[in-house]
């Protein structure tokens, strides 16, 4: 039997090859190049800690396939980690032949310490002195000592010491301090940098005064993560802060160590106890992730993507409040080419009205210092009734969302930690508020991605804002559920996983399917980041035969198999990597020509499906819905960023006449909008006056 | 126009329920929130007849969340009407509950009586159905509703309320009774219980109105609606129609599956899903002794009654229809026990009149007009049992029946206005009279003087006097009798039936 699925931690790291071919592709400016490097290398990292890890106790376990594939998990094992081999190579390749050469053409260079000038080696002498060696621990690695004070992902330099006590010793690399170190140098038109470790290690003597210093090698531990809160205890919050801890004493799933440092290298493993499967020799810099920082240096806008600033809503009157103008019509917001804007305007705006009555929000991840947070303490200050469900099983943000979940309970918010064996995953907003003239009013915003104004301007997504009757009282269903006043709702507009969302996903199929078997038209297209649901794979495979045209824009992982004749031909799958990381959710069903649109928070895996509270929402604005449909197209015509797979699961990059990229031409469309279609739907003019003195 | 938020909360037998609804002063509403967690206070009471420590607790706590909820609507919990049925109702420790829950979390509770229930429940059920209102009014129809603790049955011949019954028959009673050691049901010793108990009051329903006569059927309740969520179709806004046929097929395949199949098919919490057949199948029994071809589901429940009985004002139709039902059970219970039906009708017509027309002299309100109206049709309701007396005997039917849309305390005040509607005034060693309240003796005295003013009017029990005509001369109230004949008699009877009113209101009453 020919396959059926792909394997999904394969697939994974078949996106990130795809990722990484804009990092190798010299269209792509050179400052974006490095990003996306970096991208790559932090993607593996939790790619590490979570799946590398899962797989390693799979097989520990002596567990049998758990794979669809049929594949066990030694055999996954072992094709992903000489993936993440041979990407290793490509990444330093790329690196060091096309990318550090094209930087110190444009004077932008890596200087190593071999080539630093006096007056650069006196100012990092004072560098050292007076930033680093003061923030510097050195331990050594005595024969006694266990790798359980080395903490995940941390940078160290391990050093091999000749003297009265001859061994080994480490020290952390400072996270508090810049990884890109500059130098100063005389050339007014270049920039020289190093790195800290490098800093670190020339500089080393001062460390261990009598000794001398035979190898110093860069390394870094990667730790299994994979595991998950004690959900039956009481003290949630402190239960999630001890996850946290663990993480930094479980298992090494992976050891980097700079090639080279071969006494090290085996001092090293024998600490960790650890076999050749987890050691990766790895060349400079160890640890790409500061690349990113590199990237955002000043100047060099030349090097950059030329700005594709943020559009405001046509839709959305920035002189009126946000209400007024959702009032007229759904709002559609389309990140980031339309600004986020709008959403925390109206947050801000529910805060300073006197008729607001309650705010509530789902947060999974956001920033600290975003606008939000500080919108919803300024409501609750105002006496507004503010709750927000703030999701503490966020991974890798559980310790960022803990400091600033407890600041808003500070502020007077409601706030509600999460429920018991499920991540609450669903982002929506509802304001409720009561004027004499409108009575009780309620707005929802949802949509497919984080409350995070950051990301908002990075990530793909789609927010949707509605006075819809149906909508608004059923979002008020859902937050009296996710905050345990009420029971799961049966909800007939709002669809909520873990609930209902997968079967009403597989009845939608379902009726595509049975439409063209009667030989009526029928498709479906889906805009998704990752597909993985077996059980959805499976319908669509059936839809797919039953002659269902099937247009699928998947970002990351995709298990199914595109174009198998007899098993999938009518499916297409398009992969989009360009400058925005693709992260909207969309759902199409064609109906019969009366097609329904969806947006969601949830990906085709069982993960959201099953495991997670989302909402999947439908467009009641035929407007919106037409506006959908017509973006959605793009992704299938782009020439220039897509990637298309293929039946046997490999990925070809789409070219062709013309070239048509799917990101700038969305870019063009709403930034070439005529600026006067801004006020087409004004009915009258505002008029602004003092209130009458009586 | 104004609206206002209101809020109520339910606590009944199997869960704890909120609505939140923005009201409009012309009564209409529309719902704004609403909050279900289940809770079985009905599981022990029914058992046990007390409510656990526990179970109290976890009351508080769901209220405690209900309270967030309403600062979020800037609702007081003080405001809320909160009403609590059969659960608390029955159980011995209620006080202590309704004074921890005060205590606790602000909540108010007001436990209503079976039969007040009946009334909320049907003022919800009228608003939902109101378009079939001119099919009702042609035929016969039963409403019932099934809860964990009671079953509720008004019956309405021609759109007239002629009986309104509180049956201890409810779902978690029956799984109580009836509860198997371990997994599946037993059907057939549940249909037999249900028989049982619902033979005994079959009789009675059918001495008020034959049911094999009743055309529409309208099934209230949480169950009903999952079947009409299932085997039903929507037929307006606010009510579904299932098939007969299909009712009964649904409720034969639920009884075949497992308590599992039926939570996993049907997408039912597993109490759910245990309470749903032995509810579907006392509807079953009752609409088989029916000629009703389909059920009516409404989408309403007890909650939105209240919320009609608090948001509507004094004067709506549905006030008024309301009211009418109240006064058609009232005459429902003289039939049963054969009462001189002209006459009462006179009395009552004539204390009515005289009641509207002497608001300013009484100060009372429309409540207190529905039970002298009541109380006009029931007085003589003791000549039954025996002419000498009948006040008294009068006063005990009353007190040992249910009449729709009245509360335990309305029919204690009913009953009063009969036992005093002659012979002597009330004095001290009454004990029936002396447990009313203050204010409920001073409204009994107020009835009182009213309907032995009327009863008066028709002493000769012919209703010569047409109408009565109220004109104030100083000390005076002059009644001016629009009549065909000699009244003396009444004339004469005024003389001391006249004297209590005298005594309450100060004015002599003359007819002339």
């Amino acid at each position: 039997m020919s396959a059926r699925y792909v394997n999904r931690e394969l697939s994974w790291i078949a996106f990130n090859e795809r990722v990484l071919t804009e990092a190798e592709n010299p269209q792509v400016p050179l400052l974006e190049r490095l990003k996306f490097l970096s991208i790559v290398s932090t993607n593996f990292d939790e790619f590490f800690m979570v799946r590398v890890a899962g797989l390693w106790s799979q097989v520990r376990s002596g567990a049998s396939a758990s794979c669809p594939t049929g594949m066990s998990p030694r055999e996954q094992l072992s094709q992903v980690l000489a993936a993440v081999r041979r990407l290793d190579q490509r990444r330093y390749r790329v690196y060091r032949d096309e990318l550090l050469p094209a930087l110190a053409k444009h004077g932008i260079r890596h200087t190593k310490a071999s080539d630093w000038t006096a007056q650069q080696r006196l100012f990092l002498r004072s560098h050292f002195s007076e930033q680093i060696f003061p923030l510097l621990t050195p331990l050594r690695i005595g024969a006694e000592r266990s790798g359980d004070s080395v903490g995940n992902l941390l940078l160290h330099v391990a050093f091999q010491l000749d003297g009265p006590e001859p061994g080994f010793a480490m020290v952390r690399v400072p996270q508090s301090l810049d990884r890109i170190v500059y130098l100063p140098n005389d050339d007014q038109d270049a920039v020289c940098f190093a790195f800290l470790e490098e800093v670190i290690i020339e500089h080393a003597a001062a460390l261990f005064p009598g000794y001398s210093i035979g190898e110093a090698g860069v390394f870094r531990v990667t730790r299994d993560a994979d595991f998950a809160v004690d959900e039956e205890r009481d003290d949630f919050v402190e239960a999630m802060t001890q996850v946290v801890e663990t993480r930094d004493r479980s298992n090494v799933v992976r050891l980097n160590v700079n090639a080279g440092s071969h006494a090290i290298r085996s001092r090293l493993v024998e600490l960790f106890e650890l076999d050749d499967e987890r050691v990766f020799e790895t060349p400079d810099p160890l640890e790409m992730k500061h690349l990113m920082a590199l990237s955002a240096i000043d100047g060099y806008a030349e090097l950059r993507d030329e700005p594709w600033p943020a559009q405001s809503s046509a839709f959305v009157d920035e002189d009126e409040p946000v209400w007024d103008s959702v009032r007229r019509r759904d709002v559609m917001l389309y990140h980031p080419y339309e600004r986020f804007d709008p959403v925390v305007r109206l947050i801000q705006e529910a805060a300073d009205d006197p008729s607001t009555l309650a705010v509530k929000m789902t947060l999974y991840r956001t920033s600290g210092d975003s606008p939000i947070i500080a919108a919803l303490e300024r409501a609750a200050h105002n006496g507004v009734q503010v709750t927000a469900f703030v999701e503490l099983k966020a991974r890798f943000d559980e310790q960022r969302n803990i400091g600033w979940a407890r600041r808003l309970e500070q502020a007077g918010v409601i706030v509600a930690y999460g429920i018991a064996g499920l991540k609450v995953h669903a982002k929506a907003l509802l304001v409720v508020r009561r004027s004499a003239t409108n009575g009780v009013e309620r707005i929802v915003h949802v949509g497919t991605g984080n409350y995070h104004d950051k990301t908002a301007r990075l990530y793909t997504d789609i927010g949707l804002l509605t006075m819809s009757p149906k909508i608004s009282h059923e979002a008020a269903l859902f937050f009296n559920a996710i905050t345990g006043h009420s029971v799961i709702p049966q909800l007939e507009t709002l669809i909520m996983a873990p609930t209902a969302m997968k079967t009403r996903v597989l009845d939608l199929i379902a009726r595509e399917t049975a439409r063209a078997k009667s030989q009526a038209p029928a498709s479906i297209t889906a805009k998704i980041n990752s597909l993985a649901d077996t059980d959805v794979i499976d319908a669509l495979y059936q839809a797919s035969q039953a002659g269902v045209r099937i247009e699928l824009n998947i970002r990351g992982i995709c298990m199914l198999l595109p174009g198998v004749p007899g098993l999938s031909e009518n499916i297409q799958v398009v992969s989009v990597i360009d400058r925005y990381l693709e992260h909207a959710r969309v759902f199409v069903f064609g109906n019969g020509g009366n097609p329904e649109v969806y947006i969601a928070s949830a990906d085709w895996m069982q993960r959201n499906l099953e495991k997670r509270v989302e909402l999947m929402t439908p467009i009641e604005d035929p407007q919106i819905r037409r506006r959908i449909q017509k973006d959605l197209r793009l992704f299938f015509s782009d020439t220039s960023k897509a990637h298309h797979m293929q039946p046997d699961g490999s990925w070809q990059r789409a070219d062709g006449e013309p070239s048509v990229r799917s990101q700038y031409e969305q870019y063009q469309r709403l930034a070439s909008r005529v600026p006067g279609s801004k006020t087409e739907s004004r009915h009258e003019f505002k008029v602004r006056r003092k209130p009458p003195v009586h | 126009m104004d609206q206002h938020i209101i809020a109520v909360i339910d606590i009944g037998s199997s869960a704890i329920r909120m609505v939140v609804a923005e009201v409009a002063d012309n009564g209409s509403w529309r719902t704004l929130e609403r909050a279900i967690k289940p809770l079985s206070l009905g599981r022990d009471v029914f058992l046990r007849g007390y409510l656990r420590n526990d179970a109290i607790r976890d009351a508080i706590r769901i209220l405690d969340g209900f309270r967030e909820l309403l600062a979020g609507w800037q609702i007081e919990p003080a405001s809320v009407r909160v009403i609590a049925t059969a659960a608390i109702r029955e159980a011995k420790n209620r006080d202590a509950f309704v004074d921890r829950v005060s205590v606790q979390t602000g909540f108010s509770i007001d436990v209503v009586e079976g039969i007040e229930e009946n009334h909320l429940t049907y003022v919800a059920v009228q608003h939902a159905i109101s378009q079939l209102r001119p099919q009702f009014s042609r035929s016969s129809a039963a409403i019932l509703e099934v809860g964990g603790g009671t079953t509720e049955i008004m019956l309405l011949s021609r759109g007239r309320m002629v009986g309104a019954h509180s049956l201890r028959i409810g779902t978690l009673r029956i799984a109580q009774n009836l509860q198997s050691p371990i997994g599946q049901p037993d059907y057939d010793r549940i249909e037999e219980y249900l028989r049982e108990n619902i033979r005994v009051n079959k009789r009675v329903l059918d001495a008020e109105l034959p049911l094999d006569r009743i055309k529409h059927f309208v099934a209230v309740g949480g169950d009903a609606r999952v079947a009409a969520k299932h085997v039903g179709r929507k037929e307006a806004d606010m009510f579904s129609v299932i098939e007969r046929h299909d009712f009964d097929r649904f409720l034969a395949e639920l009884t075949q599956r497992s308590l599992d199949e039926a939570v996993a098919e049907l997408s039912l919490t597993y109490s759910e899903a245990e309470g749903l057949a032995p509810a579907l199948m006392t509807y079953k029994m009752f609409l088989d002794v029916t000629s009703a071809t389909q059920l009516i589901v409404p989408d309403v429940s007890i909650r939105e009654g209240v919320f009609l009985s608090v948001a509507s004002g004094r004067q709506t139709p549905l006030q008024r229809d309301f009211s009418r039902q109240v006064v058609n059970s009232a005459i429902g219970l003289g039939r049963k026990f054969h009462f001189d039906e002209a006459h009462a009708r006179h009395v009552a017509t004539l204390a009515t009149s005289l009641f509207d027309q002497t608001v300013d002299i009484h100060g009372m309100d429309e409540r207190a007009r529905v039970l002298l109206e009541v109380a006009g049709f029931v007085h003589d309701i003791g000549n039954y049992i025996r002419s000498s007396g009948h006040h008294k005997h009068g006063q005990y039917i009353v007190e040992n029946s249910e009449i729709f849309g009245l509360s335990r305390n309305d029919i204690r005040i009913v009953g009063n206005v009969v036992r005093y509607h002659r012979r002597s005034s009330p004095n001290s060693a009454h004990a029936g009279y002396v447990s009313l309240t203050r204010d409920e003796r001073t409204l009994v005295l107020k009835l009182c003087a009213l309907v032995r003013v009327a009863d008066s009017l028709d002493r000769s029990h012919t209703q010569r006097i047409k109408s009565a005509e109220v004109e104030r001369r100083e000390e005076d109230l002059v009644i001016r009798c629009e009549h065909a004949g000699d009244i003396s008699t009444e004339q004469f009877a005024l003389k001391t039936k006249g004297r209590m009113f005298t005594e309450v209101f100060g004015y002599e009453v003359i007819a002339l």
